[in-house]
């Protein structure tokens, strides 16, 4: 699903961010990626979603190279890529439905498609009864909830999720993580980047950590360490 | 995918909305340049309207009398041709004289009815060597008062003046209407970059999901031809009051005899309006398609 070829990545003042990475994550994996703040960890998830471009190597998202893309071909792939934040980034002013409606709305969906997803991935995320309240309304854990019912609204291949516990308690992390895990079972494939030891350590997924920009641990089943 | 008419327009209608202020001020600069620029217009065309018969070097008009004889007209005639002071001139007769007359006051149609071509006074419109205004009145005098001649009217001083005024007037007009312009065009691109920034995450989460650049400049560019066409309409009432209360008054029976065809006619103010609307769906696309490929692409 996702292959890396040697890909490089260089910021301004010569900052290597990733450095000659290469690896394959199959369809349905969860891929945990681990690293200390600035290991490269976003950068990595960028690269995925296209925001970045690579100076060197290849990167191939269900066999297509992502580098090579025109740019007027880059919003077609994030279709089939949700993205979770941190920070949830919610719009304050929407309600529920409207803030995850609105995924499909901007992708050009028509009307009764989005009454009938919108419903349904409230249902799956555990929040029907919040249909009509604003972000304003929600704790942090159901904001989470809605960011992910608005990334897996339109059934993407793939989840990057960028830190999607760091704002939030252990207990609350608990349940999104079992939401992510269950999304995972459909099948889609979730790259991860974390610095939640337990969960880590509690799932036992694979687990790939980043050091100042290059893999030093590529680990099924692994642990946090 | 398309972009849903609805979602554009509604979108727009926010960004208004938020916007309300820096919106209104938009619209009304845009509205009050575009009413200078098509001011600009009205009052050429109502000066050249008023001084149509002095165009392409015509100094002095010889009316003739409708009944005026053969001989009367071939005199007058011979007098024009042989003269070595006069370098050109044309005759008028009264079938063209009605023509033109129909023209000038082709929005007062129960005038024309009254009025038939043998009413009319034919004349020959002289073209001297010497355009210099003593020599001319000095030449015209030569035909004031010989059998069959009505009257004599030569293009004095004060005709000019006017030409001069109204070429200095239009100047002021034209260079204060496009520097608001330009103010206009800013305005629009500043109003645009704000409603980019306030919309910053709208915009990040569009982009993550994959809407098209299209789907999210759209409603940002309909939003500066919206206030560019409200702008317009604006400008159209005020170009309605520049040729009905300012224009107008010129044109009626009792005032200057000088300011007699000082008017603008139905199809040069229709002119103007469209004019007025392409100069305005130009500006605000210009001012859109700055802000969105500067502001908003990734």
């Amino acid at each position: 699903m996702i292959k890396l070829e040697n890909v490089t990545k260089v910021y301004k003042g010569d900052h290597v961010a990733l450095r000659d990475a290469t690896l394959d994550i199959g369809k349905g994996e969860f891929v945990f990626l681990v690293g200390a703040s600035g290991s490269g960890k976003s950068t990595f998830i960028r690269l995925l979603n296209r925001e970045e471009v690579p100076e060197h190597g290849a990167i191939y998202v269900a066999g297509k190279d992502i580098g090579t893309l025109g740019s007027w071909k880059v919003p077609y792939l994030r279709r089939n890529i949700g993205y979770i934040f941190q920070d949830f980034k919610l719009l304050p002013n929407k309600t529920v439905a409207e803030n995850v409606a609105f995924a499909l709305e901007v992708i050009g969906k028509p009307r009764h498609v989005i009454k009938k997803q919108v419903p349904a991935i409230l249902e799956l995320v555990g929040l029907s009864q919040k249909v009509s309240s604003f972000p304003s309304e929600l704790s942090g854990g159901e904001q989470q909830r809605v960011s992910i019912a608005r990334a897996f609204v339109n059934r993407p291949l793939i989840l990057l999720a960028d830190e999607p516990t760091g704002n939030l308690d252990p207990q609350t992390s608990v349940g999104i993580m079992r939401l992510l895990d269950r999304i995972n079972r459909t099948g889609t494939t979730v790259v991860m980047a974390t610095h939640d030891r337990g969960i880590v350590d509690t799932m036992r997924r694979r687990v790939i950590e980043l050091d100042r920009g290059v893999i030093v641990r590529d680990q099924a089943r692994g642990v946090y360490e | 995918m398309a972009i849903s008419p609805v979602y554009a327009l509604r979108e727009t209608g926010q960004n208004l909305y938020r916007n309300f202020l820096l919106s209104m001020a938009t619209v009304i600069t845009i509205g009050v340049s575009l009413w200078l620029f098509g001011g600009f217009f009205l009052f050429n065309y109502a000066v050249d309207n008023a001084t149509q018969r002095w165009e392409g070097g015509i100094e002095f008009v010889v009316w003739m009398n409708p009944e005026a004889t053969a001989e009367q007209n071939a005199n007058i005639l011979d007098a024009i041709t042989t003269s070595p002071e006069i370098q050109d001139y044309t005759f008028v007769d009264q079938d063209a004289a009605f023509e033109e007359f129909k023209d000038i006051f082709a929005d007062t149609p129960e005038l024309v009815e009254v009025v038939t071509p043998e009413v009319m006074p034919p004349s020959y419109r002289v073209v001297p060597v010497d355009p210099d205004a003593d020599v001319v009145e000095e030449l015209a005098g030569q035909f004031e008062g010989r059998p069959g001649v009505k009257t004599v009217v030569s293009a004095n001083d004060t005709i000019r003046d006017i030409q001069d005024l109204a070429d200095e007037v239009g100047t002021v007009f034209l260079v204060g209407s496009l520097i608001l312009l330009a103010a206009a065009t800013l305005l629009i691109l500043t109003n645009i970059v704000s409603a980019i920034r306030n919309r910053g995450r709208e915009i990040e989460i569009m982009k993550v999901v994959g809407a098209t650049n299209w789907f999210i400049r759209i409603p940002f560019m309909l939003e500066g031809i919206m206030q560019a066409l409200i702008g317009a309409v604006l400008a159209w009432g005020g170009l309605y009051v520049i040729d009905q209360r300012v224009i107008g008054r010129f044109s009626q029976p009792d005032s200057l005899e000088l300011m007699a065809g000082f008017r603008v006619e139905s199809d040069e103010f229709i002119f103007t309006g469209g004019l007025v609307l392409g100069i305005a769906v130009i500006v605000s696309v210009i001012g859109s398609a700055i802000a969105v490929t500067r502001y908003l692409d990734a």
